[in-house]
Order: C-alpha cells, then sequence, then structure tokens
C-alpha cells in the first residue's frame, strides 16, 4: 500500500512527511482532581488527572523515604478503539506503557520537595489513533503542571516513522500498523534532554538519525503549544479572581 | 473585585523550564530550582524578584515563581500543624493532620504523639487520657518525618496542645488553666493538656 503518494507527496491523510496533526489541549477538565488535561492530538484524545502529594496509601510500596513516591496507570477506555475491548487494564502493553509514563514523568518531577508522599497520574485514553503513548505523557506534563507540582522542565513525546523511504512524523493508526519502524521520543524541552526513547522494528542507524531528529523537532513543536496553553489557562484564573 | 495583596511586580509569566537567570546572581527561590549555572522555573506562574536581605553575607537576589496553584502542602520538621485526635492509647495518641503552617490540605496525614513529647516538664508522669480525648483539636509542631506510618508530632510548649474540644454532655470545652478545661453547658471540668492562646 502506498504510505506517501509519490506523485504528491501527500500521505493516507492528507499530511505532508513533516505534517503533525491538529493538537488541542484543555485543562482543569476533572474538578475534583488537583490537576487535570485532557489532550488530542489528531483524533487521538487521551485525558490525564493528578492527585497529590498526598500520603503514601501503600506503605509497602515506598522505596525511598526522601522522595515522593510517583505512581502512574495507563487504562484504555473499552470504546477507544475499534473493537470493544475486553480488558482495559492489567494486559501486558497497558502495564509497559505505565511504567514508561511513570519513568518518564518522574525524570522531571522534583521529588525531593515532596518527601514522604506520593504523586498519582491517570491517564485514559478515550480514543485511539496512533500514538496515544505520546499523547499521554503529553497531557500527563500538562496535569502537573495544572496541579502546580514543580518539575524541572515540560515534558512532550511525540512519534515519528519510516515508510516508502520517507522520514514520517507523528504515525497515525494506520500508518503505525503498517509493519514499518515507529520511534518514540520524550524531551526535556528547554533543556534539550531525552527522558524516553523506544522503537520497535529495526532501522540502519543513519536513516534512525533522521528520524530521531523529525520527532524531537516535533516535541519542540508541541512544547510551544503547551507553554501557550498553559499562560493562557493562568491568565484566564487570574482574570476570574479579580 | 478590590485589589488584594496579589502583585504582579516583575509581571512576566513563566512555565516550568524556563530560563530565570544565572546562579551567579541569582538565588533560586520559591517555584524555581538550580541547575548547573542556570536557574529555571519549576511551576507555571508570574517570576517575582526578592532583593537581598541587608547584611546577609550573600548579596545575591532572590527569584521566586508565583503560581496560581501551589501544590498541597506536605509536613516538613519544625512546621506548626493543627490536628484531630483520632485514637488516645496507653503511650500515645493518633492525630489527623488536618492544616499545615496554616495551609489546609486536601487530604489528611496521619501524627502520632507520643507520651515523653506531650509536655515538657515530668514526660515520664504523663497520663495520655487526661492530656487529650479522641475529637480534640489540637496545635503540635512536627518532630521528624517519624516511621512508616505515622509523622512525630509533639505539643510540648505553652502554645501547643488542645485548641477547641468538646466536653462529654456535649458542650464546648472552655480552657481555665493548663490542665483544666470546663464544659459551659454543665460546668463540670476535664482535665487536657491546653494551649495557651494568646
Amino acid at each position: 500500500m502506498e504510505y506517501v503518494n509519490p506523485l504528491t507527496g501527500f500521505r493516507v491523510d492528507g499530511r505532508r512527511p513533516n505534517e503533525m496533526r491538529q493538537l488541542k489541549a484543555e485543562v482543569g477538565v476533572v474538578a475534583r482532581a488537583d490537576g487535570s488535561a485532557l489532550f488530542e492530538m489528531g483524533n487521538t484524545r487521551v485525558i490525564a488527572a493528578v492527585y497529590g502529594p498526598r500520603e503514601i496509601q501503600n506503605k509497602g510500596q515506598q522505596v525511598n523515604n526522601k522522595e515522593a513516591l510517583v505512581r502512574c496507570e495507563y487504562r484504555m477506555a473499552e470504546f477507544s478503539t475499534g473493537d470493544r475491548r475486553r480488558k482495559p487494564k492489567g494486559d501486558r502493553r497497558s502495564t509497559e506503557i505505565s511504567l514508561v509514563i511513570r519513568q518518564t514523568m518522574e525524570a522531571s518531577i522534583l521529588t525531593d520537595l515532596m518527601p514522604r508522599s506520593q504523586i498519582d497520574i491517570f491517564v485514559q485514553v478515550l480514543q485511539a489513533d496512533g500514538g496515544t503513548r505520546s499523547a499521554c505523557i503529553n497531557a500527563a506534563t500538562l496535569a502537573l503542571a495544572d496541579a502546580g507540582i514543580p518539575m524541572r522542565d515540560i515534558v512532550t513525546s511525540c512519534s515519528a516513522g519510516y515508510l516508502c523511504s520517507t522520514p514520517l512524523l507523528d504515525l497515525n493508526y494506520v500508518e503505525d500498523s503498517a509493519g514499518g519502524p515507529d520511534v518514540t521520543v520524550g524531551i526535556l524541552a528547554k533543556m534539550d534532554k531525552v527522558t524516553l526513547l523506544q522503537m520497535d522494528a529495526k532501522l540502519p542507524m543513519d536513516t534512525f538519525e533522521s528520524v530521531m531528529g523529525l520527532a524531537i523537532e516535533g516535541c519542540k513543536a508541541i512544547a510551544t503549544y503547551i507553554r501557550e496553553v498553559l499562560l493562557e489557562n493562568t491568565k484566564r484564573l487570574e482574570y476570574q479572581r479579580g | 473585585m478590590a485589589a488584594t495583596a496579589m502583585d504582579h511586580d516583575g509581571g512576566d509569566m513563566v512555565t516550568p523550564g524556563e530560563l530565570l537567570g544565572n546562579s551567579l546572581t541569582l538565588v533560586a527561590g520559591r517555584g524555581a530550582y538550580t541547575e548547573g549555572r542556570s536557574v529555571r522555573a519549576s511551576v507555571t506562574g508570574h517570576r517575582r524578584i526578592v532583593p537581598p536581605a541587608p547584611g546577609s553575607d550573600d548579596q545575591r537576589s532572590t527569584v521566586e515563581v508565583v503560581g496560581h496553584k501551589a501544590h498541597g502542602a506536605v509536613p516538613q520538621p519544625g512546621s506548626i500543624v493543627i490536628a484531630r485526635i483520632t485514637k488516645v492509647m496507653a503511650r500515645m495518641a493518633s492525630a489527623d493532620i488536618m492544616c499545615v503552617d496554616s495551609k489546609a490540605i486536601k487530604e489528611k496525614f496521619t501524627g502520632m504523639i507520643r507520651q515523653q513529647d506531650v509536655r515538657a516538664t515530668e514526660i515520664d508522669k504523663v497520663d495520655m487520657y487526661q492530656s487529650y480525648r479522641p475529637g480534640d483539636i489540637v496545635r503540635a509542631v512536627v518532630l521528624s518525618l517519624g516511621d512508616a506510618r505515622a509523622y512525630y508530632l509533639s505539643t510540648a510548649k505553652n502554645e501547643l496542645g488542645v485548641v477547641s474540644a468538646q466536653s462529654i454532655a456535649g458542650g464546648t470545652l472552655v480552657p481555665i488553666s493548663w490542665t483544666e478545661m470546663q464544659c459551659d453547658l454543665t460546668g463540670q471540668i476535664e482535665q487536657r493538656k491546653v494551649a495557651k492562646v494568646e
């Protein structure tokens, strides 16, 4: 199947190879949570809620007394994909993604400012169309910033692939299931540091560098957008407060 | 709405990770952190520069980021907390910490007052039942992060102890000395470790 039209250069959904899907974010969607956000990348919609810092519920999980414990749970809603999912959480993929998101966010949160407490991040995929991992990390960053939890930097994530000899930015579900390589990158935007790098399938080394570079550019663009959303939200709250 | 004490001097808004300045000229205050040579913001909010205290040997200004939503307070050693007593036992009392440094917290933390931390004098002759009863509101200071189960609290100062309590008859207890409180309905005297409120 041709994922990139050789004549026009368009992809299956009409985008160019280095074009990202439309981003949309909303902060403060779950009123009861300390911080929450809704993040959309094209048709992929995820919602994140952050509770904390609060007292550790399960003392057995606490490893380090001087730092906060970060917990993360990734779930897909049963209606998020085409066929109704039987097991929305607890399957291997969800457990792996929960771990990945937790490690990515933990690298950014200043945990030693909140010893002996716990921060819970819950992400739920409402609609899945490729790139759910990245959308969840972006939503979690917004929710943590909304909760006022101190972070080193904004963590953003984007995926990129390589189909029909072209690096493609932000794969959707059709392109993702084509069987080509899928590189997911998470970075600390202003500090230019990589906190997450995952790939499936194989790529030669020089191609990998160009695909990863493309994903990092996507991450930086998302970071600019997230910053605007945060500043806009703060202005709105101040205006409401008078 | 009338202008409150919240001022926007300095004004510009920053998001986490933004560079605020150099660590040679600025000290990172609340809402900011130091990374190598640079000082960066850790929350979203307005940047504010606080001039150095006169006479201190570090003449750098402090930069703070004041956000609209600070994350919930976490008890630190030395902070004054308001707690409600939940359980009184022979050698200790359990309490739920509700406010930290005059900021209410959304979800409670568990604290523990040991027999030797109730008061400063004659600590081995303390009777826990004559110091606290379940339901009393006490002001205490956090001694340490404690063990896995609870923070260690202490009321061994004049201004710490029971602030508000209900009598057995259901009326409010009024303090009459540093060990006694009187019910306003029945006049009955009950024993508590009372806080001296100024």
